[in-house]
């Protein structure tokens, strides 16, 4: 089991915490799920991200490297940007990993897959993993950049997916407007030694401790996929309605051949959006029904706490020919619970975007 | 007696009885009242939805009452003694919060009027539920 080197502070806050993805991080603290998701909705939360991995690729062969083994074009982007990317497996185009590539500098790139998928992704770019050395720490929230400001003030103004450098407590930092809230926000790398110090600051600035709880039903509201659920063996890009992530404009890459065939064969299933009738959350694995037959599966559920609603992500038959407002049955436990198919995400900010 | 968790010591009342499933009865003449323990809804985390039974209904011992469900999980709710469903909390289908309040008070599930008022005496008195919840 890994540890954060914030774990003495989530102790200290009385934080529960869980094994995830190899690692011991916070499920949530004594306030619970709920306050933590709706402080981060109508102020300002912060989360320790540590158990992301950070595979740093840099030298002249890193921008070919990324190019040739991840699936976006980083010519959308440059250096000082942030872009969402997919490591694909050739034999089928389904998603190994979606990672997050911090462009740091010119020929120095911080890749960031899922806790567990670190391995694979490194065989695939090489690089060094980094991810003993530093903590994440996320500021999510329409208040996050009042909180960053008040404790980092150079880390405060960096735009939506851009990268920018940073000094705390006489330590260089990263900062990157990413998230996965569908809240306005920042991520902040920093060396383990100072993290503890910046962890306390957040706190003491306004910032609501939520922990892996709240973290996947904010991803849910906003119809962010996450690895193992929406993306994984046998999903590609292309079903989880993500074809923005692919490059098809850069030529060659990991996966591009399978992707061709799919997108030419058209996909079979497509990933959608379900509001159940009432509060009962949708819940994984759940069979999803068409006037009795058959339509789909659930890869993600819960309760949404922003519409009251149990919600769920699922892939949808493409030959069911469903569209939003559709009705449809989701099988929980035995019994039928009466759905709508919803175009993603369930919640989007006031500011527009994810 | 409390028990020290993360966020809190777990109350158990010394006037209720207890099922090794989590689940309290309170004998009110012939009928009881049914919950989920303090050291249940703990475990749960933020309650979003309960399934109540119908009234009417009759349940054996450690039959299925109903689901509480959490933001994290689903946990099914049991009989603590046999007997026939009287009334649900109505409460509880817009505030199932109210598990996580007050277990012990307005986060009541139902009421069942008890085929043996004996029954009741079997379940597990509160030092001996305590015991369970520390082992």
């Amino acid at each position: 089991m890994r540890h954060s080197p914030l774990e003495i502070q989530h102790r200290a806050l009385g934080a529960r915490l869980v094994p995830f993805g190899g690692w011991l991080m916070p499920l949530q603290y004594p306030g619970g799920t709920l306050v933590e998701h709706r402080a981060c909705r109508g102020d300002v939360a912060v989360f320790d991200v540590s158990h992301l991995g950070t595979v740093r690729v840099e030298g002249p062969g890193a921008f070919d490297t990324l190019q040739q083994e991840l699936s976006n074009d980083l010519r959308k982007v440059g250096p000082g940007r942030a872009q969402y990317t997919h490591l694909l497996d050739p034999a089928d185009g389904s998603v190994v990993d979606d990672i997050i590539v911090w462009w740091v500098a010119d020929d120095r790139f911080d890749v960031m897959p899922n806790a567990s998928n670190t391995a694979p992704v490194r065989a695939a770019v090489g690089g060094r993993d980094t991810t003993a050395e530093r903590a994440v720490l996320a500021v999510q929230g329409p208040g996050a950049r009042r909180v960053v400001e008040a404790v980092a003030p150079a880390a405060a103004g960096v735009g939506r997916f851009s990268v920018a450098g940073f000094e705390f407590s006489g330590a260089p930092c990263t900062v990157a407007g990413t998230g996965y809230t569908g809240e306005d926000g920042v991520e902040c790398a920093v060396p383990a030694e100072v993290a503890p110090r910046l962890w306390e600051a957040f706190v003491a600035a306004g910032a609501v401790p939520a922990g892996l709880g709240a973290r996947d039903t904010l991803r849910l509201e906003a119809g962010l996929p996450l690895h193992g659920h929406e993306l994984g063996p046998g999903v590609t890009p292309l079903q989880a309605g993500l074809g923005w992530v692919v490059g098809w404009d850069k030529g060659d890459f990991r996966g591009r051949g399978a992707l061709e065939a799919e997108r030419e064969a058209g996909v079979r299933r497509r990933l959608a959006g379900l509001v159940g009738d009432g509060r009962q959350p949708l819940r994984e694995g759940a069979a999803v029904r068409r006037a009795g037959s058959p339509v789909g599966e659930v890869t993600s559920g819960n309760f949404s706490p922003v519409l009251e609603r149990g919600i769920g992500m699922a892939f949808l038959d493409t030959d069911a020919g469903l569209a939003p407002g559709d009705g449809v049955s989701v099988e929980l436990r035995g019994r039928a619970l009466a759905a709508r198919v919803t175009a993603l995400p369930f919640v989007r900010r006031p500011g527009g975007g994810a | 007696m409390p028990i020290a968790l993360g966020s809190g010591p777990v109350q158990v009342p010394d006037d209720l009885r207890y099922s090794a499933e989590h689940e309290w009865a309170r004998l009110q003449g012939e009928t009881v009242r049914v919950g989920i323990t303090d050291f249940a809804q703990d475990a749960l985390g933020d309650v979003v939805f309960v399934q109540l039974p119908e009234t009417g209904t009759h349940v054996d011992q450690g039959g299925l009452l109903g689901e509480v469900e959490s933001t994290k999980s689903v946990s099914e709710i049991y009989a603590p003694v046999a007997g026939e469903v009287t009334a649900v909390n109505g409460a509880l289908a817009d505030a199932p919060e109210l598990l996580n309040s007050d277990p012990y008070g307005e986060g009541w599930i139902c009421e069942l009027r008890v085929d043996d008022a004996g029954s009741v005496g079997g379940l597990l008195d509160a030092a001996g539920y305590s015991q369970l919840t520390t082992e």
